[in-house]
């Protein structure tokens, strides 16, 4: 017999292949396809963000571990209602117009997902106005921003402002990273919360919409 | 090795700091040891938002020449800032940097014109940083086509292939020589250097992968790093494998930057 316990140790062991192997046994065990999600292959995710914060882990870890999650979760997906899906809430992420440094942006995106978020990854070099327009397409309750430059994170407060001028900024938050980007400046441009890694991003936003972090 | 000190990059936590209080003994000191540790350049980088760059990057340029003579590499994002800083170096030395985004190759190419004045050359392009060599090479073929139309000499051109991050990438450094191959089998004038560092961001006991590096690259034919030069270990690794590679008769660079503590010194 698998347990949730196994697969969620396959996650953090970064073993795609266990943690196929694994879902599709739980599955055929009958266990409820959500509680394999949640408490399995998110358990997993969640033990790789506290020994990352404990610098047991690192980069390659949860990269390895987020395959795992992936590999699982498009085995028991398919089972699952789309309306049953439950998700922590949407969250719009992107680089801001002129920066072209991705890999940060890409590992919150992982750490997200893997926390249980839609993600919607816009990509590098997303102007202001872009980000407005998407914010209406899209709704999301977050906006996630990156800037590995000292002139380009000064788009973050235009995007700010921007938002505030479309009477947008109270409908969603608006939370901020990147290497030259501290506290400080999202206090200063009046952004909703800073991060300085890819799992404290992820548990910004959990309480940010309310759920435990 | 064409060594450029990154030490003075308001990138740096510790640095900004000093740009930001103006502490002038703090930029002094790094920029005299790193010019004595070798470095051939000096890179000045303000790392503060635009409308305090000019003022912030004409203090750091007086202070370090106040104390080396050994030339700038004026670094900023915008490549105006570069230019327009150049009349105030006291001696021809490096600008950081151009690539194929926007109109940096405009700015910067026709003011080294004819002149023996340096460019990093980065590939990357408006629509980001590669990951593949080719596109990468694409890139390098473009910036030398605006080179040769402004009449900018080959040997005036450091490219850096711009390396991704190990713990995301697991063929980076293989794909970065892949690439510096290719850059310099096109046009074997120029010079190839990297912001190595880089590579082990993300990852435990960095030095290890940061000298790694430094020697396999320059053994595939690097010839520059922009790095920190106080660093014992990384110089320690730069003349060893000079002289593995047959390149240092008599051991002479070796033992000489021993005997000048450079190295193998308990600080």
């Amino acid at each position: 017999m698998a347990t949730l316990e196994d697969i969620a140790q396959a996650v953090v062991d970064g073993n795609a292949k266990k943690s196929k192997k694994l879902a599709q046994q739980l599955v055929d065990e009958g266990l409820p396809p959500l509680d394999i999600i949640n408490q399995g292959l998110m358990g997993g995710m969640q033990e790789v963000g506290v020994q990352f914060k404990a610098n047991v882990m690192f980069v390659p870890d949860v990269m390895a571990a987020a395959e795992a999650m992936a590999a699982g979760v498009e085995i028991v997906k398919p089972l699952i209602e789309a309306g049953d899906i439950q998700t922590l809430g949407t969250v719009y992420i992107c680089t801001v117009k002129g920066d072209l440094h991705d890999i940060g942006k890409n590992l919150v995106v992982m750490m997200l997902e893997g926390a249980g978020f839609e993600v919607i990854n816009a990509g590098v070099d997303v102007s202001p106005e872009k980000i407005v327009e998407d914010v209406r397409k899209y709704n999301p309750d977050i906006i996630g921003m990156s800037a590995l430059l000292t002139t380009t994170m000064l788009h973050m407060k235009s995007t700010i402002e921007l938002l505030q001028e479309e009477g947008l900024r109270d409908d969603v938050k608006v939370i901020i990273g990147g290497a030259p980007v501290s506290q400080d400046f999202a206090d200063e441009i009046a952004a909703d919360g800073y991060s300085p890694d890819a799992v404290a991003a992820a548990d910004l936003c959990k309480r940010l919409v309310g759920a435990a972090a | 090795m064409i060594i450029i000190g990154e030490k003075i990059n308001g990138f740096i936590p510790k640095t900004l700091e000093a740009i930001q209080n103006r502490d002038d003994d703090y930029i002094r000191e790094i920029a005299k040891k790193q010019a004595d540790a070798g470095a051939t350049y000096i890179d000045v980088c303000a790392g503060v938002e635009p409308d305090q760059e000019y003022e912030a990057m004409e203090w750091l340029i007086d202070l370090v020449q106040e104390v080396t003579d050994t030339p700038l590499c004026l670094d900023s994002p915008d490549p105006q800032v570069i230019v327009d800083m150049m009349p105030r170096a006291n001696t021809v030395g490096c600008l950081n940097s151009i690539s194929m985004e926007k109109n940096k190759c405009e700015v910067i190419l026709p003011a080294i014109a004819g002149t023996d004045w340096k460019v990093v050359a980065l590939t990357c392009d408006d629509t980001g940083i590669p990951d593949d060599p080719e596109t990468k090479f694409k890139i390098a073929q473009q910036i030398m086509e605006k080179a040769d139309e402004f009449g900018v000499a080959h040997d005036n051109i450091l490219f850096d292939p711009l390396v991704t991050t190990l713990g995301t990438n697991q063929e980076s450094m293989v794909s970065f020589i892949k690439t510096m191959q290719m850059i310099k089998d096109a046009f074997p004038e120029v010079h190839i250097t990297s912001g190595l560092s880089n590579i082990s961001y993300g990852l435990p006991y960095r030095k290890a992968i940061n000298m790694q590096f430094l020697s396999l690259c320059m053994y595939n034919g690097m010839d520059s790093a922009i790095m920190d030069p106080m660093s014992q270990d990384m110089l320690a690794a730069m003349y060893a494998t000079e002289a593995l590679m047959g390149e240092d008769p008599f051991c002479k660079g070796y033992l000489t930057a021993f005997r000048n503590k450079l190295f193998g010194v308990k600080r």
